[in-house]
């Protein structure tokens, strides 16, 4: 037992402590009452509960779904956000087929042997998905027909994996990669 | 861990569900994005200060990404990209110095003739404009004829000839046509124009663009 402990100050407070606390039995019921006569909140309408603050607790999954969830939000609503010009606000490279279609143009390659055969060109970001050619029935005939801006276009097939240019127009010399790009002209009553 | 939520026991399912959907969407959307993030900085910093010095100029940039596009998805190496990039740059410029403020198109299809190997000297001559005329079918003509290996002097000749005389769209079409059918049945390049450009048509009503004043 420390000093402190045998203090008289001490054993004075412990009494205290020690005796039995006598509350009034009609203090719960005068607490309840006065709780009781206060007037209920106003149910607010479902949309303005809407807006009401409220805390949300999220485990650490549905947390992190969620914000997966924003994030594929942004980057699909993130492909539409390029402008007229091409040129997106943050300053990216543009999208080279960012124009507004004027007429259907027709694209036909004669590959009788070919599998698979697609059109690239500047009119959609030489994208090989982008334009497959559907084989004429029983013929060597590759079609497909696009929609495609007035003025000056590049282009090549891709057949079966190898870029070709086209047989039927006018090339527009090296592509600077070793192969040769072909040119429509749309939208001047030309057929080249 | 225990998963517990306080959001509703109804939202939770569909919010999980919508969510990763959204994810599952966004994945393949944002790898095929950016086709241009296969290229180092370097080269890329490259490109857009070539695109910066073109827009400076008042030109559309669209032909220098259009061309870094294609090498990437030839998938050419970056530093064969910013070459050919740059030398686009310089056809582009070039084409610009000479014959001015003209449309992206034929602006493009200008620099596609000096690319080809024609001179800019020879390009000089549309500088001066014609009301209401077009030069894109000229200069896609022009190149494709250099490509054909006729020599570059006689179709830049030829080509001015026909410029001169007022040659239309349908005029420079026919040429090709003709001059293509000639070469493949095995004529020589050049003679074969020579032939074809003797034959189109000149319009009477044409008139020769005013020759500046000398001195």
């Amino acid at each position: 037992m420390t000093d402190s402990e045998l203090h008289p100050y001490v054993e004075l407070i412990a009494r205290e402590a020690r005796r039995p606390v006598a509350s009034d039995p009609a203090a719960r019921a005068r607490v309840m009452a006065a709780v009781r006569a206060e007037p209920a909140p106003r149910r607010l309408p479902v949309w303005l509960r809407a807006f009401q603050p409220r805390p949300i607790t999220l485990s650490p999954a549905v947390g992190g779904l969620l914000a997966a969830g924003l994030v594929g939000l942004g980057v699909i609503g993130g492909n539409f956000a390029l402008n007229r010009d091409g040129r997106n606000p943050v300053g990216q490279p543009p999208s080279v087929a960012a124009r507004l279609p004027v007429s259907d143009t027709v694209f036909v390659i004669v590959a009788p042997q070919a599998a698979q055969v697609s059109l690239v060109g500047d009119f959609n970001d030489w994208d090989a998905s982008k334009a497959p050619l559907v084989r004429v029935p029983n013929s060597g005939l590759w079609k497909v027909t696009v929609p495609l801006p007035a003025g000056r276009h590049l282009y090549q097939f891709v057949v079966d994996g190898n870029w070709v240019p086209d047989p039927g127009a006018p090339v527009a010399g090296d592509d600077g990669f070793g192969r040769t790009n072909s040119v429509r002209i749309v939208g001047t009553g030309s057929a080249l | 861990m225990r998963l517990e939520s306080k959001l509703p026991r109804w939202l939770v399912p569909p919010a999980l569900r919508i969510s990763a959907l959204l994810l599952l969407c966004a994945l393949p959307a944002a790898a095929q994005q950016d086709p241009y993030l296969k290229l180092d900085q370097n080269s890329r910093i490259a490109i857009e200060q070539l695109s910066d010095s073109l827009r400076q100029l008042g030109l559309s940039d669209r032909p220098l990404w259009s061309k870094t596009l294609q090498g990437i998805r030839l998938g050419v190496d970056n530093r064969t990209i910013v070459g050919a990039v740059r030398k686009k740059f310089t056809n582009l410029r070039t084409a610009f110095t000479v014959l001015g403020p003209v449309g992206d198109a034929e602006l493009d299809a200008a620099a596609a003739v000096l690319e080809a190997g024609a001179k800019p000297s020879q390009l000089s001559v549309f500088k001066q404009r014609q009301k209401g005329r077009s030069d894109l079918q000229a200069f896609t003509v022009w190149a494709d004829l250099i490509y054909r290996s006729v020599p570059g002097d006689e179709a830049a000749t030829a080509i001015t000839k026909l410029w001169e005389d007022g040659a239309d769209e349908a005029t420079y079409r026919r040429l090709w046509n003709d001059v293509q059918a000639d070469i493949s049945q095995g004529l020589n390049p050049g003679a074969a124009l020579q032939a074809r450009v003797r034959e189109a048509p000149v319009r009477p009503a044409a008139a020769k663009p005013p020759t500046p004043p000398e001195g």
